[in-house]
């Protein structure tokens, strides 16, 4: 998995570098202010879809570190 | 640990919970900049958590029901319901009570025979199954689940979050707590996570712990048995224009002790796949588990599309792909239709085995259970959220259809969002009776789900 923690390194070194978005002010954030510009903008469905998907399939993870156990899997 | 429990969980992306909504009612565009600027000079984050923070302490409700349906199979019901109180300084303290009741029957891993199939569980129960259908097994299980989650900000660009956990079913039960951090850096265009997690679990099978790859009959304990779990996270989103939000952020999770299904039995099979008999399975005492998941929100002129890949790969040998899209079509009235396709793809674990040959040695680890197997899935479904006027409070409800399919004789088992499945019951042990070749079970297996979600949430 070196390739994919190489491609992640330098996209996150990208994604933090000065010139990666230079253009947007602080008067320009009325969008992204929007409450459905969240990653996670439908918390309590996408937690039960966590559970359904944690339940039937062999993988998990990714976005969180919070929760609870369950013997569904 | 699973992540699957608590409905804000820590996320990379961390936001506050869902607050009050902003006052910026139908705003022109001149409007929605100058509040803005206004949100950056009394100090709230811009980076896509901008609710302004409540003059005055405040709460929101929000409640959620799920139904959960597989053909043929199992059932859930799900009611979810989760209290914030919302400080004045930032601060968000939420309490969440979850419960699920499950029925029907799981598949005990077995592969299908062509005669009637006589069973006997270690109480010496004996069951008597049809020719020609998979062995399955009744049961039905109660869980309940508590959560806790506590947002502090500290200035104006930290934010740290500590979330507890707990819950039991019939056969299960988890403790668990988590901290994360936030920071936003390059002028709030930024924000850098990082966190963990810990599980303390217990599993205590109903008839006690088999013996793994015997018959069934014998047992290990009829105690607990430990299972921990620890999660760490890193993470990076990034505003890239003034649409475009996109993310970064890995999990490595470590499971040890018992990771054993306990009512999984795998079919021993003779030289013409007819099934002679049948062991229980038995997984590695270890399980370490990684995921890089990246995300993009993009803001068209009024709608948002929402976009998701993951990646994950495990030292159980399973590789899986999953790409996620949702489409915000805002509608009138503060209403929208948000449609969503998902695609899942994995390979199977090392020792997954979906029946073992008759006079082989028996292998140190070995499982039939479909979801460590070869799998594919597609979601495809819509929500849709709408408010009363004069209320509130704003509703959404969501109908889904999932299907997942593997190589032929793979659906041999099955699990529920709700409990340990089987939980309600024993193994069953000593097959007898058993002929059908497992190639007459078809050259393609499947599995169809639908789910009903309804929620509502209000601030008062």
């Amino acid at each position: 998995m070196k390739p994919l923690l190489f491609v992640l390194a330098l996209t996150a070194a990208a994604l933090l570098s000065s010139c990666a978005a230079t253009a947007v002010k602080p008067w320009d954030r009325d969008l992204l202010a929007e409450k459905k510009m969240r990653f996670n903008a439908y918390p309590m469905i996408g937690a039960v879809d966590e559970h359904i998907y944690f339940s039937k399939e062999g993988s998990t993870g990714g976005a969180s570190v919070a929760g609870g156990g369950c013997g569904c899997n | 640990m699973q992540l699957s429990d608590t409905p804000e969980p820590a996320r990379a992306d961390a936001e506050p919970p869902a607050t009050p909504p902003t006052p910026i009612a139908s705003p022109s565009p001149l409007r929605r900049k100058l509040a803005a600027a206004a949100f950056l000079l009394l100090g709230v984050p811009a980076l896509a958590s901008a609710d302004p923070m409540p003059s005055s302490p405040s709460w929101q409700l929000d409640a959620t029901g799920l139904l959960y349906g597989e053909r043929q199979r199992t059932s859930v019901i799900e009611p979810t319901a989760r209290l914030t109180r919302l400080f004045a300084n930032g601060q968000a303290l939420s309490g969440q009570i979850t419960l699920d009741a499950i029925t029907g029957a799981s598949p005990t891993g077995a592969v299908p025979s062509g005669q009637p199939l006589t069973t006997t569980t270690a109480s010496g129960m004996v069951t008597t199954l049809p020719a020609g259908q998979v062995p399955t097994k009744k049961f039905n299980d109660l869980r309940g689940a508590s959560d806790l989650s506590w947002d502090l900000p500290v200035g104006t660009l930290f934010k740290a979050t500590t979330g507890a956990h707990y819950s039991r079913e019939k056969d299960y039960q988890s403790v668990g707590a988590s901290e994360s951090f936030s920071l936003d850096v390059l002028r709030r265009l930024a924000t850098i996570t990082i966190g963990g997690g810990v599980n303390r679990d217990g599993v205590f099978p109903r008839g006690g712990t088999p013996v793994p790859l015997s018959d069934g009959t014998q047992v290990l304990t009829t105690g607990t048995d430990r299972k921990d779990v620890t999660t760490g996270l890193i993470g990076l989103s990034r505003v890239l224009t003034r649409r475009w939000l996109m993310g970064l952020s890995m999990t490595r999770t470590l499971e040890t002790g018992y990771l054993t299904e306990p009512y999984k039995v795998i079919s021993i099979v003779d030289s013409t796949d007819t099934a002679v008999d049948q062991r229980t399975e038995n997984r590695p005492a270890r399980h370490d588990r990684r995921a890089a998941l990246a995300s993009s929100v993009y803001h068209l002129a009024k709608d948002v599309i929402y976009v998701e890949y993951r990646y994950y790969w495990d030292d159980w040998g399973i590789r899986s792909h999953t790409a996620d899209a949702k489409y915000r079509l805002e509608l009138p009235d503060d209403a929208y239709l948000l449609p969503h396709v998902r695609y899942y793809t994995q390979s199977a674990a090392s020792f997954y085995r979906p029946s073992l040959p008759q006079g082989d040695p028996l292998p140190t680890f070995a499982s039939a259970d479909y979801r460590i197997g070869d799998l594919s899935g597609v979601t495809i479904g819509a929500t849709y959220g709408f408010k009363v006027p004069g209320s509130r409070g704003e509703w959404n409800v969501r109908v889904e259809y999932l299907r997942q399919w593997g190589p032929a004789g793979s659906f041999a088992g099955t699990g529920t969002p709700g409990g340990d499945d089987g939980g309600g019951g024993e193994r069953a042990t000593r097959a007898a009776a058993v002929a059908l070749p497992s190639s007459k079970f078809g050259a393609f297996t499947s599995l169809d789900i639908g789910t009903i979600v309804v929620g509502y949430s209000i601030p008062f």
